[in-house]
């Protein structure tokens, strides 16, 4: 069982994986061979033991390639080869090789161990594909709520200030640049914030100064590298659900820190607040539909990168504001602004 | 009284500048100013305020006037350091994006058992940086304040960790960058007013260090410890009773709390162990502690100039800066700023021998710096000064220890204990307490013992590690992990034998002390020899190369 569990381990990375000749010895000391040749479509990719003739080989698996069907062919020596296909996912995907005095039923149910291995390499390999494009669309998620929002600001001010509108546009141009560069999934704090910036312009528009910002930012924290789209949402949230509700003058702050290995970005309004419950639920992902979007989406990016301990934590009541804090490691391996 | 009030200042300075001073700004226009990144030249002032400890502001003076002219070697590795730190690690260090060494290693060998061992590493590194740090701040505040010297160590690991809790290293760049100014006026302006005012023979005395040194005036010496000393030629000494004591010629052992009035002029009585004042050993620019000038020289030169690479709070500084290329800009700003800086220590070493030296028989020369203002210009500008010494020195205190606490918090949070919510503040009170709890019984060891020990374990283990990291695709995991073992072992284990143990005669005594010559070696070849016969990880290649490509 031992050796079982060892091959599925090998072949772990499919055939092209670094321990794809470990597997090869272990297939040969399964079935008690004098050798054993892996091969793709494209002919062998590993070998363990006493090797037949190459010429042999490639025969063997041209006719095995041809037919679908295991083959056997007996050699002047007085051994013989035996050749089965690999079948991943209905799919003709290689052959397992042995050649001495192989077991024809050994090798097939090798060879179906084998085909096994192979198909949840390929399940392994999909499944991370699928978590990155989760994380794409997580991001783009947020683009389309914020494009209209800085649209109707912009769409606003045509006639009355055209030349604010001016400016807002081309603000507005810089921070689709960033959100849509497909440089990667990470940037610098301080490229975030640029971001925050363009955004906080368009909003100010639309409040007519009636927003007070203030940004404290330690300047070892500006180089740390985050998740796209990190800041702004959670800005966006403060004005649209804290200070857009508000009577009167309303005041955000930023403000970034370290805190031994970890940078620690606070985010504060002085808005309507919230119950504490209905923040939890956001959290959760249970919250009412229209609001869902920002906190959630950026709690499960954060938590998705550095593991489950670093989500968001938000600080709120009703009429007393919302303090919203990122704490994320400064260093974590992968994660690097490009 | 006027002492303990600068030093509150500059405490309460720090907290504001820490809490507050962080760029802030109030309209959108001035996000992007905010946003911008710090220039290199704040950078590297704040790299050479954490710098610069208590082992530099005090130590350094005490031990040129305890040990000779061979001791401005220290001066001259703690700046060399960033010779080596420009050259090899600043700007791979940078694109790696890694903020610790632990980090580096994770990054470079992708394991997390290796990132746990580092983690040990850096925890006993910092212990052994801390400790004289806290021994420092103890010495200075029961100094100026008159308090016993364990009241003055417990003293200062509240103030540090309170104004961590504060939340004081918040903006750690402005309040580092503050405590180097703070640290460079508060020692150049009393050390250049003492050389201004100090008398021609004075001056000449302490350029000719061979002068026969014989008290300059009537010195009244409390024996705060037990002391054993030779004296040349017998002498009358006078106890406070007012009864007099003919000491005769030859060796005398003084118990703890005798207080003897030296006559003016009679010749200073030698410790025993320590080279003579004045004598050829004291002014011979080598380090010679145990007979072996030469050998002790280069292991002490190599273990400060490559262990300041290893330093973790050093390393992660560099994180700060935005490129590579700043990253060794910074660097070389500190450089300079080390340089200059490390012109007054020697002041007040060469000042004190003149007119401090019975410092030297009360073990107390860490504390010349201090006592050297008050006891050189007499009366309010005397205070003024000690006050200004004392206040750097306890800034200098202040930001390392802060520095080094939040490092070793760090690595016991996050990397010894990860997974778990980070708890750095109790994380931070432990460390405190640890290294209080050390400091308490270290009064008698000297700062820069200490200090070149944390550096010969530093230089014994992370320097390797970084260097092959950085500049060979071969390091493998085992390699890295056997070579860091080896290193802390033997690093730590050899200096320990020789501070609490008795240690063997001969060559072993100076192979003990000042083990780096043999430990850097032969960590670097474990790191060798392990890699050379295992295998290298997948990602080797791709991530070596990113750490040159530009």
């Amino acid at each position: 069982m031992r050796q079982v569990h060892a091959l599925g381990v090998d072949l772990q990375d499919g055939l092209h994986g670094r321990k794809v000749p470990a597997a090869a010895r272990r297939l040969r000391r399964l079935l008690d061979v004098d050798g054993v040749v892996l091969a793709d479509l494209d002919g062998p990719v590993a070998g363990n033991g006493r090797q037949p003739d190459p010429q042999e080989v490639k025969g063997l698996l041209a006719q095995v390639f041809e037919y679908g069907s295991n083959t056997r062919t007996r050699l002047t020596d007085g051994t013989s080869v035996c050749a089965v296909p690999l079948i991943v996912d209905d799919e003709l995907s290689g052959a397992l090789v042995a050649s001495g005095h192989p077991v024809e039923d050994d090798v097939e149910a090798a060879a179906a161990l084998v085909s096994d291995c192979l198909d949840h390499a390929a399940l392994r390999r999909t499944r991370a594909r699928i978590a990155a494009a989760d994380l794409r669309t997580l991001r783009a998620q947020i683009s389309p709520h914020f494009v209209h929002n800085a649209l109707a600001v912009i769409a606003a001010l045509v006639r009355t200030d055209p030349d604010r509108a001016r400016h807002l546009l081309s603000d507005f141009a810089d921070y689709l640049r960033y959100g849509f560069s497909e440089k990667g999934d990470y940037a610098t704090l301080s490229e975030e914030l640029e971001a925050t910036q363009t955004y906080l312009e368009l909003q100010r528009a639309r409040f007519h100064d009636r927003l007070d910002i203030t940004v404290r930012m330690a300047p070892e924290v500006l180089p740390v590298a985050v998740p796209f789209l990190v800041v702004q949402p959670i800005v966006e949230n403060a004005i649209r659900h804290g200070l857009e509700r508000k009577e009167g003058r309303g005041h955000i702050s930023v403000s970034g820190f370290g805190e031994g290995p970890l940078c620690v970005i606070e985010i504060e309004d002085d808005g309507v607040g919230m119950h504490p419950e209905l923040a939890r639920s956001l959290l959760a992902g249970t919250g009412p539909e229209s609001r869902s979007v920002g906190l959630a989406n950026v709690d499960q990016r954060l938590r998705a990168v550095y593991g489950p301990e670093y989500g968001l934590v938000i600080e709120t009541a009703l009429g007393e504001g919302t303090k919203v804090t990122v704490r994320i490691p400064r260093f974590t391996r992968g994660v690097v602004a490009q | 009284m006027i002492s303990v009030l600068a030093i509150g200042l500059v405490l309460v300075t720090s907290l504001v500048i820490g809490v507050y001073g962080v760029r802030a700004a109030r309209s959108t226009s001035d996000f992007l100013v905010a946003s911008r990144r710090i220039s290199p030249n704040w950078n590297a002032m704040a790299i050479a305020g954490e710098y610069l400890s208590a082992a530099s502001v005090l130590g350094l003076s005490g031990l040129v006037l305890k040990n000779g002219l061979g001791t401005m070697w220290y001066a001259v590795g703690f700046t060399a350091g960033y010779v080596a730190v420009v050259a090899l690690v600043a700007g791979p260090m940078r694109r790696s994006g890694a903020y610790t060494v632990p980090d580096f290693a994770e990054y470079r060998l992708g394991a997390p058992r290796l990132r746990k061992l580092c983690g040990c590493v850096v925890l006993v590194i910092m212990l052994l940086y801390l400790v004289p740090q806290f021994k420092g701040a103890g010495v200075v505040l029961s100094l100026v304040s008159g308090t016993p010297y364990w009241v003055g160590v417990l003293l200062a690991g509240l103030v540090v960790s309170g104004s961590i809790a504060a939340g004081g290293m918040r903006s750690a760049t402005y309040v580092q960058a503050f405590h180097y100014v703070v640290k460079l006026a508060f020692l150049a302006i009393p050390a250049i007013y003492l050389m201004v005012h100090s008398s021609p023979d004075t001056r000449t005395q302490a350029l000719h260090p061979e002068w026969d040194t014989r008290f300059p005036e009537r010195t009244s010496v409390e024996f705060t410890v037990g002391t054993r000393f030779t004296l040349e030629e017998p002498v009358r000494v006078t106890t406070p009773g007012g009864g007099e004591v003919e000491l005769g010629a030859g060796e005398h052992t003084v118990a703890e709390g005798t207080e003897y009035a030296f006559p003016e002029g009679a010749a200073i009585p030698s410790p025993v162990g320590l080279p003579e004042l004045g004598s050829e050993r004291w002014s011979t620019p080598l380090l010679n502690v145990g007979g072996h000038p030469l050998f002790e020289t280069w292991s002490t030169l190599l273990a400060i100039t490559l262990g300041c690479m290893g330093l973790p709070h050093v390393i992660m500084r560099f994180h700060t800066s935005p490129t590579a290329r700043t990253a060794r800009r910074v660097a070389v700003g500190v450089i300079a700023l080390l340089g200059l800086f490390y012109l007054f220590p020697t002041v007040y070493g060469l000042l004190g021998r003149v007119l401090t030296p019975q410092l030297v028989l009360l073990q107390g020369t860490d504390t010349v710096a201090v006592v050297l203002p008050a006891q050189a210009v007499p009366g309010s500008v005397g205070t003024v000064l000690t006050a200004l010494v004392a206040a750097g020195a306890f800034g200098a205190f202040l930001s390392t220890s802060s520095g080094l606490l939040l490092a070793l918090a760090g690595g016991l949070s996050h990397d010894l204990f990860q997974g778990s919510v980070p708890r750095l503040r109790l994380a931070v009170a432990v460390g405190a307490c640890v290294a209080v709890l050390l400091a308490l019984p270290a009064q008698m060891t000297d700062i820069n013992v200490l200090v070149v020990w944390a550096f010969t374990v530093a230089a014994s283990t992370f320097c390797p590690l970084l260097v092959l990291g950085i500049w060979w695709r071969r390091l493998t995991l085992p390699g890295a992990a056997w070579g860091l073992i080896v290193g802390a072992v033997t690093a730590t284990g050899a200096v320990g034998w020789s501070i609490l143990l008795p240690t063997p005669a001969g060559w072993a005594t100076v192979l003990l002390a000042q083990p780096a010559a043999w430990t850097i070696p032969l960590a670097f070849a474990t790191m060798i020899v392990v890699s050379r016969v295992t295998r290298p990880p997948d990602w080797a290649e791709h991530a070596v190369l990113r750490l040159h490509s530009p």
